[in-house]
C-alpha cells in the first residue's frame, strides 16, 4: 500500500510498528494527525509517535500513570517520509533523522560495550 | 533445506520442551492419577503444535513476532492489559525457573538454594550477554537433551505398555469422588497451562525474526513444531508414566523437582540420577532464558524499541535493559524464599488466564490474507486454531475457581 491510497485508519494504520529504512524499529503509530476540515477530504497529514499520543486513546488515570513513568514526548513524521505501508510501515528516512531514536540512543550510553559474541 | 539445520531445529525443540512446571506436574500427575493424564499431555501438545506452526508462520511471512501485532488487532487498551498479564505471569514463571535452578544446584553441590539461585541467575544472565540468539537456543535446547534419561528409564522399567497406550484415549477415571474429580479437574488444567505456556508462543515467533526466517523456512518450521515438540512432549509423558509405576503404589507425591531425577536412579543409579539432574538443570535454565527473554520481547515490541540478540547488547539498548531488569526482579522475588512450588503453581494459574488473550490475535492475523497472502492459514488450521482457543478459553475460566477449590491441587 502507498501512503496516498485509502486507509482505513484503524484497521491499516493505528498501532502498526514503524521501521526506519534499514530496517531497524523506531516506534508505534501511537496515533494519526488529520487535516482537512468538514466537509472536504480528509488526508493522514502525519504519525504521532511516542507516550505524549496516548492522552485520549486510555483511561485518565492509565494516562497519568504512563506520563509519569514514560513523559509525554510525542514526535511527528510527515506522510511524505513514509515509504510504505504493510505489516510495519516503513520509513525513508533513518530513524535518527527522523527523531525517533532519542530514548533508545540515551539508553545505549547505559550499556557496556563488550564481551558479546 | 539444510538436513542438518532441520535435524538441530527438531533437537532444539525436544530438549526445550520441558520446563519445571511439566516436571513438577507431570510427575504428581501420574503418582496421583497413574496413566490417566496423559491424554491431556497429548492433546494439547496437539494444541502447542497449532499455535507453534502458526507463529512461526506469520514471523516468516508477516515479518512481525505475535506483540507487534497483538497491539494493532488488539487495540492499546486492551493490548495493554494483556502485556501487563502476560508480564507478570511470565515473570512468575522465570521466577519459579530460577528457583528450580537453584534448588537442581542444591542438590548437585549441598551449597545453600538461595547462593545457587543468585549463582544460576548470574550464569545465565552471563549466557545471555556473551551469547547471539542462535548459540543461547541450541546451547540450551541441545544440552536438554540429557532428558533423554527419563525415555530410557521407562523402557529400563517395563511399564504396563497396554495401561500406558490406554493413558492416551481421553478419559475420567471411574470411582472417583466430588474432592478427586475436582483435583483431576485442576491437574488437568494445569498441564494445559504447563505445555501452552503463552511465553512459548512469543519465544517461538521472535526466534523466527531473530533467525531471519521466509517462507523458505516454513517446512522447518513445521517439521520443528511438529515433530519437535511431539517427541519432548513424550519426555513428559515418560516422567508421568515412570511416577505412575514406581511412585503411585508406594504412595510417594513426588512434589519437588529431586523427586523427578529419582525415576532415573531407580534403573540406571548414580549414572542415572547425575544424567537427570543435570538434564533437569539445563532444561529449566533454558526456560528460565526463554522466559526472560520473552518478556524484554513482548515489551520491546509492543512500545516498538529496538530488540533482539542476533544484534550486540548495545545495539538494541532499551531491550537489553529489559531483559537484565527481569532476570534481576525474578531473582529477587526467589530470594523472598518463596516456595518454588508456590511459584510454579501462580505461574500455572495466571498463565492461563492469560492464554486466550495470547493465542486469539494470533488466530486472527494468520487467517488475514492481506497478511499472509498464499500462506493464510487452511482449514486444519483454523479448525484445530478455534478448538483450542475455545479449550483455553474454558480452562482459563476454570482455573482460578479450580485453585482455589483444591488449594492448588493438595486438597
Amino acid at each position: 500500500m502507498r501512503p496516498t491510497d485509502p486507509i482505513k485508519l484503524v484497521a491499516d494504520l493505528l498501532d502498526l510498528p514503524i521501521q526506519d529504512k534499514e530496517g531497524r524499529y523506531c516506534g508505534i503509530v501511537d496515533d494519526v494527525e488529520l487535516s482537512g476540515s468538514a466537509g472536504k477530504e480528509m488526508r493522514v497529514a502525519a504519525l504521532l509517535v511516542g507516550p505524549g499520543a496516548y492522552e485520549g486513546r486510555l483511561p485518565v488515570w492509565c494516562y497519568w500513570f504512563v506520563r509519569k513513568v514514560a513523559g509525554d514526548r510525542i514526535v511527528r513524521i510527515n506522510m511524505d517520509k513514509v515509504n510504505q505501508i504493510r505489516s510495519v510501515v516503513q520509513l525513508k528516512c533513518t530513524a535518527n533523522e527522523a527523531k525517533l531514536h532519542a530514548v533508545e540512543n540515551r539508553a545505549r550510553g547505559w550499556i557496556p560495550k563488550g564481551g558479546a559474541l | 533445506m539444510n538436513p542438518l539445520e532441520i535435524t538441530l531445529g527438531i533437537m532444539t525443540a525436544v530438549g526445550g520442551f520441558v520446563d519445571i512446571s511439566e516436571l513438577v506436574f507431570a510427575a504428581q500427575a501420574g503418582s496421583i492419577f497413574g496413566y490417566a493424564l496423559i491424554w491431556v499431555f497429548a492433546v494439547m501438545t496437539i494444541g502447542i503444535m497449532t499455535f507453534g506452526e502458526m507463529s512461526g508462520r506469520v514471523a516468516a511471512v508477516a515479518h512481525q513476532p505475535v506483540f507487534n501485532l497483538m497491539r494493532h488487532r488488539l487495540g492499546l487498551k486492551l493490548g495493554l492489559v494483556t502485556l501487563f498479564a502476560s508480564v507478570v505471569s511470565t515473570l512468575i514463571t522465570t521466577a519459579a525457573e530460577i528457583g528450580g535452578v537453584g534448588l537442581v544446584l542444591h542438590y548437585l553441590t549441598g551449597a545453600p538454594y538461595l547462593l545457587m539461585a543468585a549463582v544460576g541467575a548470574l550464569v545465565l544472565g552471563a549466557s545471555m550477554w556473551i551469547l547471539p540468539f542462535k548459540w543461547i537456543e541450541r546451547t540450551y535446547g541441545l544440552l536438554g537433551l540429557l532428558m533423554l534419561v527419563f525415555a530410557a528409564a521407562l523402557v529400563a522399567i517395563h511399564p504396563p505398555w497396554d495401561q500406558v497406550l490406554g493413558g492416551f484415549v481421553p478419559q475420567i477415571p471411574p470411582g472417583l469422588s466430588e474432592k478427586e474429580l475436582l483435583k483431576y479437574g485442576y491437574f488437568a488444567v494445569a498441564i494445559t497451562s504447563a505445555v501452552l505456556f503463552p511465553y512459548e508462543a512469543y519465544f517461538y515467533s521472535s526466534g523466527g525474526i531473530e533467525e531471519e526466517w521466509g517462507p523458505k523456512d516454513l517446512p522447518n518450521n513445521r517439521l520443528t513444531t511438529t515433530v519437535g515438540f511431539a517427541l519432548g512432549s513424550l519426555l513428559a509423558i515418560a516422567i508421568l508414566a515412570i511416577s505412575a509405576q514406581l511412585f503411585r503404589p508406594i504412595n510417594v507425591g513426588p512434589q519437588i523437582p529431586g523427586s523427578s531425577a529419582l525415576e532415573a536412579a531407580i534403573p540406571f543409579g548414580r549414572a542415572g540420577l547425575l544424567a537427570a539432574l543435570l538434564g533437569m538443570l539445563i532444561a529449566i535454565a533454558g526456560a528460565a532464558v526463554e522466559t526472560c527473554m520473552a518478556n524484554a520481547y513482548s515489551v520491546s515490541q509492543f512500545f516498538g524499541w529496538e530488540w533482539g540478540r542476533h544484534r550486540k547488547p548495545w545495539e538494541a539498548p532499551r531491550f537489553t535493559i529489559a531483559w537484565i531488569a527481569f532476570m534481576v526482579l525474578a531473582l529477587l522475588i526467589v530470594l523472598t524464599d518463596v516456595d518454588v512450588m508456590s511459584l510454579v503453581e501462580y505461574a500455572i494459574v495466571f498463565s492461563i488466564v492469560v492464554l486466550p488473550l495470547t493465542y486469539l490475535p494470533l488466530m486472527l492475523l494468520a487467517r488475514d490474507r492481506n497478511y499472509m497472502g498464499q500462506y493464510v492459514n487452511g482449514r486444519l488450521a483454523n479448525g484445530l486454531g478455534w478448538l483450542f482457543f475455545a479449550i483455553v478459553t474454558i480452562a482459563a475460566l476454570a482455573a482460578i475457581p479450580l485453585y482455589l477449590l483444591t488449594s492448588g491441587g493438595q486438597a
